[in-house]
């Protein structure tokens, strides 16, 4: 028995050697800690970008303890689809989109931590669990943040101007949708975090964090296929979750 | 043949349906959004729980977390019952208590139903140390395809309902701390552990959201059933209409308390919220009387637990996860 549930196994068959775990934590806290440097870290958010975590918190918790729970006993445990996976990746994008800000991304995980998984899964094998999801889903965030600048979501971007044909179609009386550059972007950028975040539960979990904490053999072939299975809902989640952010952005009039 | 087939699977479907259904009736019937709302939300009153420091309740709550989770299931089922006895000193007590109740019957049956019919039969053998298991139910073979295992075992509900102790007494002594702290009492004792305003500051927003995302999205689908979602459908699909209207009724909820935002830092910075990085406050945070008779419980329980689990009363049935 280790400390807190953790036995501290590093050489189960098949587990990812610690050095590459090490190497990635330390490298992810280094840009963290760079970068917050650079732009002033925690003391950046102002009062409303932490009103904005709160909420985004709040909806994270009401989806994973009720309405994903709920809807979660009609969908069958399966490696295609997941429904905590779906709010989270939602809640996190609006998050992500209203503050814009390098460090949202794991500031707010470390928030939906403390608020939902420390409750419903309790104290044990802490604090690897807030360093896992800080540094995976929280940094995979904050790195498409800092990559995309401030137009992230294409929310920068303008509306697109109506030219001759829409107002010939208008006139015809055909309702016609819109497409603009911005919508693209968004869906994009979602898709691009939607991606990312497949691979931190298969991968870290799966191949270092689960046998860390608890022991047991490594099935590379398993975790190769959560991963790819994982892809294609992730495409079409992380799509419609930029989408989303993009439209509550604009109504929130930014 | 036929017939048998038939009735295989209607009573198969049926209780499928009642697992996933059943908890949240009792929330929509019994105990309803309103109801739900009163036992997320602070009301002002003054008995012992509201006199108490909010770090002892804290305290007081990750202990029964991890008392509940080193013994035995039926020392979890007796925190359960005192704390929701407790409910009665609260504000409207009885009230509280009857929907304490409820949410107690939804998690016992939740849980037990998640556990139940998924268990493996391997892990229910090396739990109750015996290789039969007592069939109660046998499930057409293509629930398998849902992760569930071939049959329902009386061993697999006993499994179920053991972990549901787990949570049950940890889940009301959480909303003990929402129900009897204003979010400011809060946010200052987390303050003094040395957690960053900022943080304690989200921590508190999100508290309160929480009970304001039922409350709107309730409004949300009130509005939509009186612009005549579903008023042709036979009334026993209103449940399902509910659910769509409370689906459909997410995104604008986040729109309105999004913007809503602005108002609360508007009202936050102009009190010159981290204007400078210590704080004073006009009612500071003290241990009171209340409070080291807590602590002495405290201190009591984990001594028992202790004698408890020497005794062999641990984990009397090895949890899985």
């Amino acid at each position: 028995m280790g400390f807190n549930g953790i036995s501290g196994i590093l050489n189960s068959p098949g587990e990812i050697p610690w050095e590459i775990v090490v190497l990635f934590f330390g490298a992810g806290l280094l840009f963290v800690f760079l970068w917050g440097r650079k732009t002033g870290g925690l003391e950046k958010f102002t009062t409303l970008d932490l009103i904005y975590i709160g909420i985004g918190a709040a909806f994270a918790v009401v989806w994973e303890f009720y309405i994903g729970a709920f809807l979660g006993k009609f969908i069958p445990s399966n490696p295609f689809f997941g429904i905590g996976y779906t709010g989270r990746l939602i809640a996190l994008l609006i998050v992500a989109g209203l503050v814009r800000k390098v460090g949202v991304g794991m500031v707010a995980m470390f928030i939906f931590n403390l608020l939902s998984d420390l409750i419903s899964y309790g104290f044990s094998g802490e604090p690897m669990y807030f360093m896992y999801e800080m540094l995976t889903y929280g940094l995979m965030m904050d790195i498409v943040i800092a990559a995309a600048g401030p137009n992230l979501f294409g929310i920068k971007s303008p509306e697109r101007r109506i030219t001759e044909k829409d107002r010939s179609a208008q006139r015809k009386g055909f309702e016609y949708i819109t497409k603009m550059p911005a919508e693209y972007l968004a869906a994009i950028e979602g898709i691009l975090i939607g991606i990312f975040w497949v691979v931190p539960e298969p991968l870290f979990y799966g191949g270092f964090i689960s046998p860390f904490l608890y022991g047991g053999v490594v099935d590379w072939g398993k975790i190769l296929f959560d991963m790819v299975a994982f892809i294609p809902s992730a495409v079409i989640i992380g799509a419609i979750g930029g989408l989303i952010t993009l439209r509550i952005v604009r109504a929130v009039g930014q | 043949m036929n017939m048998n087939w038939l009735i295989l699977n209607a009573v198969s479907w049926l209780l499928f349906f009642f697992g996933a259904a059943f908890p949240v009736l009792i929330l929509l019937k019994a105990i309803g959004l309103t109801g739900f709302m009163k036992v997320t939300r602070y009301e002002k009153h003054n008995t012992f729980y509201y006199r108490m420091n909010p770090s002892v309740k804290i305290i007081l709550g990750i202990m029964v977390m991890v008392v509940a989770s080193v013994t035995i299931w039926w020392i979890g089922a007796i925190m359960t019952v005192i704390i929701l006895s407790t409910y009665l000193t609260l504000k409207d007590g009885k009230r509280k208590f009857i929907t304490g109740m409820f949410l107690t019957m939804m998690t016992v049956i939740g849980t037990t139903w998640a556990f139940a019919p998924y268990t493996p039969y391997v892990i229910l053998q090396e739990a109750f140390h015996s290789n039969q298991l007592t069939t109660l139910w046998v499930w057409p073979s293509y629930f398998t395809v849902m992760g569930y295992q071939p049959a329902l075992t009386t061993q697999g509900l006993i499994y179920g309902f053991q972990i549901s102790m787990r949570f049950a007494a940890v889940s009301l002594m959480s909303l003990v701390l929402v129900m009897t702290s204003t979010p400011s009492q809060v946010l200052r004792s987390l303050n003094k552990v040395g957690i960053p305003t900022s943080i304690t500051f989200s921590l508190v927003v999100a508290m309160r959201t929480i009970p304001r995302i039922f409350e709107y999205i309730d409004t949300s689908v009130k509005i939509q059933f009186m612009k005549g979602l579903g008023s042709n459908a036979p009334s026993f699909l209103r449940p399902f209409y509910m659910l769509a209207g409370a689906f459909s009724g997410i995104v604008p909820v986040i729109v309105f308390l999004v913007r809503g935002a602005k108002d609360t830092a508007i009202s936050a910075d102009t009190r010159a919220f981290r204007a400078y990085s210590k704080r004073t406050y006009m009612h500071p945070m003290t241990i009171g009387k209340v409070d080291k008779m807590a602590l002495s419980a405290v201190v009591l329980i984990v001594l028992l637990t202790v004698i408890v689990v020497m005794m062999g009363f641990g984990k009397g049935i090895s949890y899985n996860g």
